[in-house]
């Protein structure tokens, strides 16, 4: 469970440099005067993926904020361009993907874009903030294999059921079940014998 | 075989917002507010431009025609109403506009409209920017429209 915002928690964004991305000028102008309340002072916009790709080819920056719904080239590739074919100083930063609407034929490729976080809209201020804070306090490990590169997928650390398709060796032998659960299926395989 | 890497990747922006200075959550997100303002009229400008936009293209008032209006144009259009909701709070203008999404999807993946479908949407996002409606109301709508959206879909046959 990732922590809620608190009153009193301090930020500082001014020295943050913060790519927001999106090809809808009314959504774009929202966020930037949000970021901009925010404190942030340097920020860069683009108005489309393609121009945000020219920017991560040459610059370096700390924050990406980005629409998924655009013309185009959409947020979810930009992301899963950005951790392979970015500025190398750029492929591991925080992102944070805003969405209106994601189509069920979208759900897998949110999923896999590489992304830190999704928001959805319309926006919110304090959403926004919330989730730059949890971008900032990361603690997710990158996750490369030839399908995906980005924070692990997994928030929880139980992984699926036992005898399920994807679990880790890490994975912990007994999903954690609320006390006096029993488990399901019968037999687990994950049981370790005496 | 798959090799998998699990690596602690450098986060450059928990440093830069942990350094001295800066403000308090609360008054970030006051400024923020206070920052928004100035753009609550040509916000709400868009979205009836965009409502406009619908009815005019996709509306009964367009019947002859509308049928050769491409999927795509319609879902920009409800998205672009859905970027600037916000300034609606509580209308559920929003809701309104996300279920109209799903109903173009619906509609491009079976490559067919539903106009019917599509007139109870703009029927009730022009209700729910309007009227003087009740929260239980205004649920009320959602509920209706979501049914409605979702009716045919892969979705709704457990697909």
């Amino acid at each position: 469970m990732r922590e809620p915002l608190h009153a009193s928690t301090r930020i500082n964004l001014e020295k943050v440099e913060l790519l927001l991305v999106d090809d809808s000028v009314p959504s774009l102008n929202l966020l930037a005067q949000v970021l901009v309340g925010f404190g942030v002072t340097n920020l860069t916009r683009a108005d489309s993926a393609k121009a945000a790709q020219t920017l991560l080819r040459e610059r370096t920056f700390d924050l990406v904020i980005s629409a998924t719904n655009m013309a185009g080239v959409d947020g979810y590739e930009l992301v899963k361009w950005l951790r392979r074919g970015a500025l190398e100083a750029n492929r591991y930063l925080a992102v944070i993907l805003v969405s209106g609407h994601t189509p069920p034929s979208h759900v897998f490729k949110a999923r896999d874009a590489g992304a830190n976080f999704t928001i959805a809209k319309p926006i919110t201020p304090k959403i926004v903030l919330e989730r730059i804070l949890w971008a900032a306090k990361e603690d997710r490990q990158f996750i490369e294999c030839a399908t995906y590169l980005g924070p692990d997928r997994r928030f929880k650390n139980d992984g699926p059921p036992p005898g399920a398709k994807g679990r880790r060796r890490e994975d912990p032998p007994q999903a954690l079940r609320p006390p006096g659960a029993q488990a399901q299926g019968g037999a687990d395989p994950e049981k370790v014998k005496p | 075989m798959n090799t998998v890497r699990k690596f602690r990747a450098p986060n450059r922006l928990s440093m830069l917002v942990r350094a001295d200075g800066g403000v308090m959550a609360k008054d970030a997100l006051a400024a923020a507010d206070a920052a928004l303002e100035p753009l609550r009229a040509e916000s709400l400008a868009v979205l009836d431009a965009a409502l406009a936009e619908i009815e005019s293209r996709f509306g009964k008032s367009a019947a002859a025609t509308r049928a050769a209006g491409v999927y795509q144009d319609l879902y920009t259009l409800a998205l672009r109403i859905i970027d600037v909701s916000g300034f609606l709070p509580g209308s559920c203008v929003d809701q309104a506009a996300i279920s109209f999404c799903a109903l173009v999807d619906n509609c491009a993946e079976a490559d067919a409209w539903r106009w019917d479908a599509v007139d109870v949407h703009i029927n009730a996002l022009r209700l729910l920017r309007t009227a003087d409606l009740g929260p239980d109301q205004r649920r009320a709508v959602i509920e209706g429209l979501n049914k409605v959206s979702q009716r045919g879909s892969k979705a709704s046959e457990g697909l």
